[in-house]
């Protein structure tokens, strides 16, 4: 491969060190369970023609490195705002991101990101979707098949790995999105409500696929849901936002070892303490 | 056995076949009663004209003794040209105002004031400024030019946004994006505007060829065949005209139909 440099967040890197294809490696001394992304006092002012809305008011979280974490909220309190933020795709009013030493401004391939609509490019196959990253950062040819068919396999697809994507359904569609960003082995993963789109049973299957995708190989994910039991059943700590102008209104540890069992009496009854809580703040902002 | 798709699609085919050629001969004993009712020479029977197009085909022009083949190469010769000119300057363009507002927002007063003009009021200062056969070529392309500028330009503004932030996150820089996302993206659009285009640049070549080019093409022919008064040879002109602008536009529609499949998009 050429020596050119590569460039993560406006700094640039020989590529010797650190490739845009595997940001994971930038903080490889940081050690798992320890701090790797931080947030603090995030604020979001969208201003219109007409009006300012406060979408964030202030959101400070620290995002240990492996965590799985998810958010909740009402709709529309700022969920999405927030991952576009850390993503680099908005410009927040205040507040500061910072993944390990540095200050996150602007997107890059650092913060790989799964959209509810899945983002796909209908003109690509599945395979070329997922080697769409490693084009960018001009992986070699061999390098970037073996490791497009790697993740095709991972998320079950290897049938479809030629398909174009109007052919697949909502489900397989969401699991190139995943491989998509997973093959770039990106520091920090941000979804956006991925599941949203799909029906009930899809939703199970494609939650025990990430399960087993993230017990295999240690993830650092923050995933924002609607869901009160998909955050139980995927997360290490499940973030409850206030109705917007949004803040943190509590953090919940999620204890248990994957995977977990919904019936255990257990996750049932922390499921209807957070559902509790979010009703509660509910009618307090009334 | 056929299955039930193939079974239908082959019925809906023949359908559609049997529905075309009664449409066609109506349409010609329609004109037979028109011919008989106006009983005027401008209005020739269909049995004359058809007459007059197997002579065409075959002795070609009687007054010039030209081949029916060098008046057609020589339309489509220019056709292609000012396709192909048109096609050339409009996508850097369309691409650039596409993607600029502020660009888009200056020079679309001049798109707008020079978009309603009938290409075909061009044609004299066109073959005063170019002569007779690149101003034919020039007149197409006008007509050409702007169905598709105004397609790439809605094309690019119309780019799901959200595949250029799934990009950002995927690494990809601004020209990047502009290569692997924006230009694909805007293909279906172009394939549309080629399919607009190519329909009034059919219309353009013929109506500059009316000007009594030398040498120009079928239009010249039905021209000089209307200023001779040889009507069934003039209609018979125009039946070739109207096959191969079928044809062009037939073709146009295919490819983009295809394209359009094949980049997973409907337009
Ligand atoms: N571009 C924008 N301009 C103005 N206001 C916006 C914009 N985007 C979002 N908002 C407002 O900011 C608030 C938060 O939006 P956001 O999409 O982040 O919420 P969310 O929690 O993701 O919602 P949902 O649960 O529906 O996905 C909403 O009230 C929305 O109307
Ligand atoms: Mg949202």
């Amino acid at each position: 491969m050429s020596k050119s440099k590569i460039k993560i967040e406006g700094e640039k890197y020989d590529q010797e060190r650190v490739r845009a294809d595997r940001t994971d490696e930038l903080y490889k001394h940081i050690p798992e369970g320890e701090t790797l992304m931080s947030i603090s006092g995030l604020r979001v002012v969208y201003v219109t023609d007409e009006k300012e809305t406060v979408a964030v008011e202030d959101f400070s979280l620290d995002v240990k490195k492996g965590e799985f974490i998810s958010i909740v909220g009402p709709s529309g309190c700022g969920k999405t705002t927030i991952l576009r933020c850390i993503a680099g795709l908005l410009q927040p009013t205040r507040g500061k991101i910072t993944i390990g030493d540095r200050e996150c401004t602007s997107p890059g391939s650092d913060r790989g990101m799964v959209f509810q609509d899945f983002a796909l490019f209908p003109w690509r196959t599945v395979k070329q979707n997922v080697k769409f990253g490693m084009e960018i950062a001009k992986v070699p040819k061999d390098e970037a098949e073996e490791r497009a068919m790697r993740y095709i396999k991972a998320v079950g697809l290897e049938k479809f790995a030629d398909s174009r994507i109007h052919e697949l359904s909502g489900g397989m569609k969401q699991r190139v999105g995943i491989a998509r960003t997973m093959v770039m082995h990106p520091a920090v993963i941000l979804m956006d409500e991925p599941f949203g789109a799909l029906d009930a049973q899809t939703r199970n299957i494609m939650q025990e696929q990430l399960t087993k995708i993230i017990t295999r190989s240690e993830r650092t994910i923050l995933f924002v849901t609607h869901s009160v039991d998909e955050a139980l059943y995927l997360s290490d700590r499940v973030v409850i936002l206030t109705k917007r102008p949004s803040t943190i209104y509590k953090i919940v540890d999620v204890p248990w070892n994957r995977p977990r069992d919904r019936a255990n009496p257990e996750f049932t009854a922390l499921r209807k303490k957070i559902l509790e809580y979010l009703e509660m703040q509910n009618v307090m902002e009334d | 056995m056929l299955k039930y798709d193939e079974h239908n699609k082959y019925h809906r085919f023949i359908r559609t076949v049997l529905i075309t050629a009664v449409s066609l001969i109506a349409f010609v004993c329609l004109w037979w009663v028109v011919s008989k009712i106006a009983n005027n020479a401008a209005i020739p029977e269909p049995f004359e004209t058809f007459e007059a197009l197997i002579d065409l085909v075959c002795n070609g022009d009687p007054v010039t003794g030209l081949s029916l083949t060098t008046y057609v190469v020589s339309s489509l010769s220019k056709f292609l040209r000012g396709f192909l000119l048109a096609l050339a300057i409009a996508l850097p363009i369309g691409l650039i105002l596409g993607n600029f507002k502020r660009v888009r927002a200056f020079v679309n007063p001049w798109i707008e004031v020079l978009r309603p003009i009938a290409p075909i009021a061009w044609a004299p200062i066109f073959i005063l400024l170019f002569g007779y056969i690149q101003g034919a070529t020039f007149v197409v392309f006008i007509g050409i030019f702007f169905p598709l500028l105004t397609n790439i330009i809605f094309g690019v503004t119309k780019i799901d946004k959200v595949l250029i932030d799934a990009s950002k996150t995927l690494g990809a820089s601004n020209m990047q994006i502009f290569l692997k996302v924006l230009i694909p993206s805007t293909v279906p659009y172009l394939m549309n505007g080629i399919k607009v285009g190519l329909g009034i640049g059919w219309m353009c070549i013929v109506a500059a060829e009316l000007y009594a080019t030398p040498l120009g093409g079928i239009g010249f022919y039905v021209a000089n065949m209307i200023t001779y008064g040889a009507f069934p040879q003039a209609y018979a002109g125009i039946i070739v005209i109207a096959v191969l602008g079928l044809l062009t536009t037939g073709l146009a529609e295919y490819i983009s139909r295809r394209v359009s499949r094949r980049m997973g998009m409907d337009v």
